[in-house]
C-alpha cells in the first residue's frame, strides 16, 4: 500500500476478491474476461468492488467471490455492513473482454460475455442503476476507482 | 402398418432392456451407499465440532483469565520488586501470544470455508520471513531450553502469499515446540530450486503413531497425548494448514515414528499468474492513468 499525491491510500485487488471500506481509497486491478463491478454509495460516499472471475457458482466447493453471483451479494453485504441503503448504490461495470480471441471469430465459451451479462442481470433484479460501464471488446483493462468520488479511470490494456 | 420383429432381434431388444434396468439399479444402490457414508461424515464431523468448542472454551477462556489474574497481581506487587513483574509480565505476554495465535487460526479456517480466502501473491524473501517466524517462538522454545536450526538452500525471493505462508510455518513451529522434550532439537530446512519450495520442520519429540498419521490433517483432530497433557490446542493448526496448502497449489506431509520425533514437509510451487492472461507483479499493481485514459 502507497499513497498517491499523499491523500489517498491505494489498494491493489486481486482476482476473485473483494473490497469495501469505509475510508477513502483507490482501488487498481486488472480486468481480462474478469468483471468489476463497482458499487457508490451516493449518500455516504463510499465505495466497494469486486472482481470475479467466472459468471455462477456451480453450487458445490468453495462459494468462492471468483464466482459473479456470490461476488456481487458479497459486495452488496459489504456496502450494506458499511451503512448504505441499498436505494442509493449506484453502479459502474468494467471488463468481460474477449481477450484470448482476438482474431474475431465468435466463441461459444466466451466467459467474458456471460460475466458481463451476469452483472447485467444481478444489478437489474437488485434495482441499482448502472450509471457507466465499458464491458466487452478484445482487450484488458486497467481500472483506477476512486471509492470517495466514485470516479473511474479506464485503460485499455 | 407393423414392423415384423425377428426372435433374435426380440431376444436382444429384451437382453438390452434388463441389463439397462439392472444398471440403474446399481447406480441407485451407488447413490444410496455414497448418501449413507455422506450421513456418517456428518455425524463425525458433528461430534468433532462439539469437541471442537469445548476444546476452544478452554483454549480461550483459561489464557484470559491468567492475563486477567497476573495483571491484576502485578498491580498488587510491591514497588521494588522488578524481578517479580517481569516474570508475571513474561507470562501475560506468553498467553497473550498463543491466543492471537489461535484466533489467527480460527479466523483462517473460518474464511476459507467460507470462501472468502485467496492467494495474495507478492515477491517474499521467504529466508527473512522464516526468521521471523522463529523469532516470534523464541520466548516458547527459551521455555523449554529447545535450540532451532534453520537452513535455507537456493535463492531467498519466492512468489507467494507471504500472510498464509507465515501461518502455515507457525502452525508447524509450534507444533514442533509443542511436541519436543525438554533440551530438544528443532531444525527447519527450506529448498528453493526452480519453481518449487519445500520447507521441512523436524522435530525430536514424542512423534506420531500410524493411526495418529492417517487423520491429522483433519479438521478439530489432535492427538490425545494423554490426561495429564499439558500439550494444548484446538486441533485446527494442521487442517488449516492442509487447505492453505491445497489453495496454493502445494502438498504437505509428514513422516514420524513413535518417540522419534516428527518431520512435517511442505511442497510449493511459485505462483505466477493469478488471473488468466495478465499477471501483474507486485511493483505493477498501481498505475499511473492520470493521462489518456477514460474516465467514467
Amino acid at each position: 500500500m502507497h499513497t498517491m499525491n499523499n491523500l489517498v491510500i491505494t489498494h491493489y485487488l486481486f482476482p476473485a476478491e473483494l473490497f469495501a471500506e469505509a475510508q477513502p481509497h483507490v482501488v487498481s486491478t486488472v480486468l481480462g474476461s474478469c468483471v468489476a463491478v463497482c458499487l457508490y454509495d451516493t449518500k455516504l460516499q463510499i465505495g466497494g468492488i469486486n472482481h470475479y472471475m467466472l459468471p455462477l457458482w456451480n453450487g458445490t466447493g468453495l462459494a468462492s467471490p471468483k464466482y459473479g453471483n456470490i461476488a456481487i451479494i458479497k459486495l452488496l453485504e459489504r456496502m450494506e455492513k458499511l451503512g448504505s441503503n441499498k436505494a442509493n448504490l449506484v453502479a459502474k461495470v468494467f471488463g468481460g473482454g474477449d481477450v484470448l480471441n482476438k482474431t474475431g471469430s465468435s466463441s461459444s465459451f466466451s466467459i467474458g460475455k456471460r460475466n458481463a451479462q451476469l452483472a447485467l442481470d444481478m444489478l437489474a433484479e437488485h434495482k441499482i442503476p448502472i450509471i457507466a460501464q465499458s464491458l466487452g471488446g478484445n482487450h484488458g483493462r486497467q481500472i483506477l476507482f476512486n471509492t470517495q468520488t466514485n470516479e473511474v479511470r479506464q485503460k485499455y490494456v | 402398418m407393423a414392423t415384423k420383429i425377428s426372435d433374435k432381434e426380440l431376444l436382444t431388444l429384451i437382453k438390452d432392456r434388463l441389463s439397462e434396468d439392472l444398471h440403474s439399479q446399481k447406480v441407485i444402490d451407488q447413490l444410496n451407499d455414497e448418501l449413507k457414508e455422506m450421513n456418517s461424515k456428518l455425524e463425525a464431523s458433528e461430534a468433532m465440532k462439539s469437541h471442537f468448542i469445548s476444546n476452544i472454551a478452554n483454549e480461550i477462556i483459561n489464557p484470559f483469565s491468567s492475563v486477567l489474574g497476573l495483571s491484576k497481581a502485578i498491580l498488587a506487587v510491591d514497588r521494588e520488586n522488578w524481578k517479580k513483574v517481569i516474570s508475571m509480565v513474561a507470562l501475560i505476554h506468553t498467553e497473550v501470544f498463543n491466543l492471537d495465535f489461535q484466533f489467527r487460526n480460527i479466523f483462517m479456517a473460518a474464511k476459507l470455508e467460507a470462501g472468502e480466502e485467496s492467494p495474495s501473491v507478492l515477491n517474499v524473501d521467504m529466508h527473512k520471513l522464516i526468521e521471523n517466524v522463529i523469532d516470534s517462538f523464541k520466548i516458547e522454545s527459551k521455555k523449554k531450553k529447545i535450540k532451532i536450526k534453520h537452513v535455507f538452500q537456493g535463492e531467498h525471493n519466492f512468489k507467494t502469499d507471504p500472510e498464509k505462508m507465515k501461518l502455515v510455518i507457525s502452525n508447524l513451529m509450534s507444533n514442533a515446540i509443542k511436541f519436543s522434550f525438554e533440551e530438544g532439537d528443532v531444525e527447519i530446512i527450506a529448498n528453493h530450486e526452480g519453481n518449487t519450495l519445500n520447507i521441512s520442520v523436524r522435530d525430536y519429540g514424542i512423534g506420531l503413531s500410524e493411526k495418529n498419521r492417517l487423520t491429522i490433517f483433519d479438521r478439530f483432530n489432535r492427538v490425545d497425548t494423554g490426561i495429564n497433557s499439558n500439550n494444548r490446542g484446538h486441533g485446527l493448526g494442521l487442517s488449516v494448514n492442509k487447505a492453505i496448502v491445497d489453495m496454493l497449489s502445494g502438498s504437505i506431509s509428514v513422516e514420524s515414528e513413535l518417540g522419534q520425533g516428527s518431520c512435517f514437509t511442505i511442497s510449493i510451487p511459485e505462483i505466477d499468474v493469478p488471473e488468466l492472461g495478465y499477471a501483474p507483479n507486485a511493483d505493477e499493481t498501481f498505475f499511473d492513468l492520470s493521462e489518456d485514459a477514460e474516465i467514467f
